[in-house]
């Protein structure tokens, strides 16, 4: 029985969508699982980690794609997610890929070599070099959280795509992992909401770390920069949804469980701003 | 304790690391065994970071932030300097310095603040 993909577009319905899709494998118990994209019209690049975070619940080795529109496929070859179901790799011959990819909870060296692949010498990005430098340290940040906290047993997930003539590029890392809040019920021993946990994440200095340490700065730098740049931060944990924007902040409840945690960054990649600081601060002065 | 007699030792951290990437919590907390030691002998100890290309604040608050949960501040400010790092990457620094000093001077305040939020739906 083949189970239907509709439009997922980075945004609350694409993960409610990809939620739904998760929550299905409750009741489905066949090994092989045909995904069927006929009533998916379109499909955002970077879409594809938490997909594949959604494909975890199945037995992901054993999922085909099905009915895929010509556009949409191209993309998911381009990106190499569909090379994950059996499906040859399309070259990127404009090269505003950054490719689809699984790494281990430990392999934050193997992520920075990832990067340092798609991140320079490409299409990828034109872009100064104190935003490339914050745009790096924030996805260094998100990805050794994730790493940290996620207890994901199936790995990191990882994809982006520039959108040059939006001056767009967004790079989404997801993992299958407890979520922020079960992460938070453990810490505190409660019943906070997705929503609320999320929230909590947000503010400096919040950590579920357990071994006396400080921590949780790594989000609110994350934020700090986002509004800087005027991109946009997307964090989906399990029932929780979060968009933070030049727009606007909202929390959203997802209508289905979303087994794990995604967080996607969208910058401005024509910010010309020098985030590197000029003014020169000595160790004397912070100690 | 007159500083100018205090011994001094440079820990260049890529070398100690052999690694140009400072974004894990396990190397953070080789760094901040190796300082702790070091502080334990009463020297002044110097953090280099040159030659380091990436530096994230998770590593930060293994390697400096947790000194303020075994040392005063004033230890800290007498026996640490840090140099080789790019303004942005001192501001950084210095936001996960005052974090650390925040969360060992009063470490359950955040617990309290949020243990009320309950209301469970899911």
């Amino acid at each position: 029985m083949p189970k239907k993909i509709g439009p997922i577009e980075s945004d609350v319905y694409g993960f409610n969508a990809l939620a739904l899709l998760a929550n299905s494998s409750k009741t489905f118990s066949d090994e092989m699982l045909a995904l069927d994209f006929q009533e998916c019209t379109t499909f955002d690049a970077n879409m594809a980690a938490p997909l594949y975070t959604a494909l975890t619940c199945y037995h992901v080795e054993k999922v085909k794609a099905i009915n895929i529109r010509h556009d949409i496929r191209t993309i998911l070859k381009k990106n190499g997610f569909l090379g994950e179901l059996g499906v040859l790799n399309a070259d990127d011959p404009d090269q505003t890929i950054l490719p689809f990819r699984r790494f281990n909870r430990n392999a934050g060296a193997s992520f920075a070599i990832y990067l340092s692949q798609y991140m320079t010498g490409r299409g990828i990005p034109r872009m100064s070099a104190g935003l490339t430098k914050r745009f790096l340290q924030s996805l260094f940040e998100i990805f050794q959280n994730a790493a940290m906290h996620s207890n994901s047993h199936s790995g990191i997930f990882v994809c982006g795509q520039l959108s040059p003539a939006m001056h767009r590029l967004d790079f989404t890392i997801a993992d299958a992992g407890i979520g922020i809040r079960d992460n938070v019920r453990r810490h505190f021993n409660n019943t906070i909401n997705s929503c609320s946990a999320i929230k909590w994440a947000l503010e400096k200095g919040h950590t579920t770390r357990t071994n006396n340490q400080p921590g949780g700065l790594g989000l609110k730098l994350l934020k700090d920069f986002i509004r800087i740049n005027q991109g946009k931060i997307q964090i989906a944990s399990r029932y929780g949804f979060h968009e933070i924007s030049d727009m606007a902040e909202p929390f959203y409840k997802l209508d289905y469980d979303f087994p794990g945690t995604c967080v996607n960054i969208e910058i401005n990649t024509d910010d010309a701003r020098n985030y590197a600081l000029k003014s020169e601060i000595k160790s004397s002065d912070i100690f | 304790m007159n500083e100018q007699a205090m011994p001094a030792v440079t820990l260049n951290v890529a070398d100690m690391l052999d690694n140009d990437l400072c974004i894990s919590s396990e190397d953070g907390q080789t760094l901040f065994e190796a300082i702790s030691s070091l502080i334990g002998e009463n020297k002044q100890v110097i953090v280099s970071f040159e030659g380091v290309s990436m530096l994230i604040s998770l590593f930060l608050n293994a390697a400096i932030g947790q000194l303020y949960g075994q040392f005063t501040e004033n230890e800290v400010r007498r026996h640490l300097v840090v140099e080789g790092l790019a303004a942005d990457d001192m501001e950084l620094l210095r936001g996960v310095v005052e974090n650390a000093k925040k969360y060992y001077s009063r470490p359950m305040e955040y617990d309290k603040a949020w243990t009320v939020e309950g209301d469970d739906e899911e």
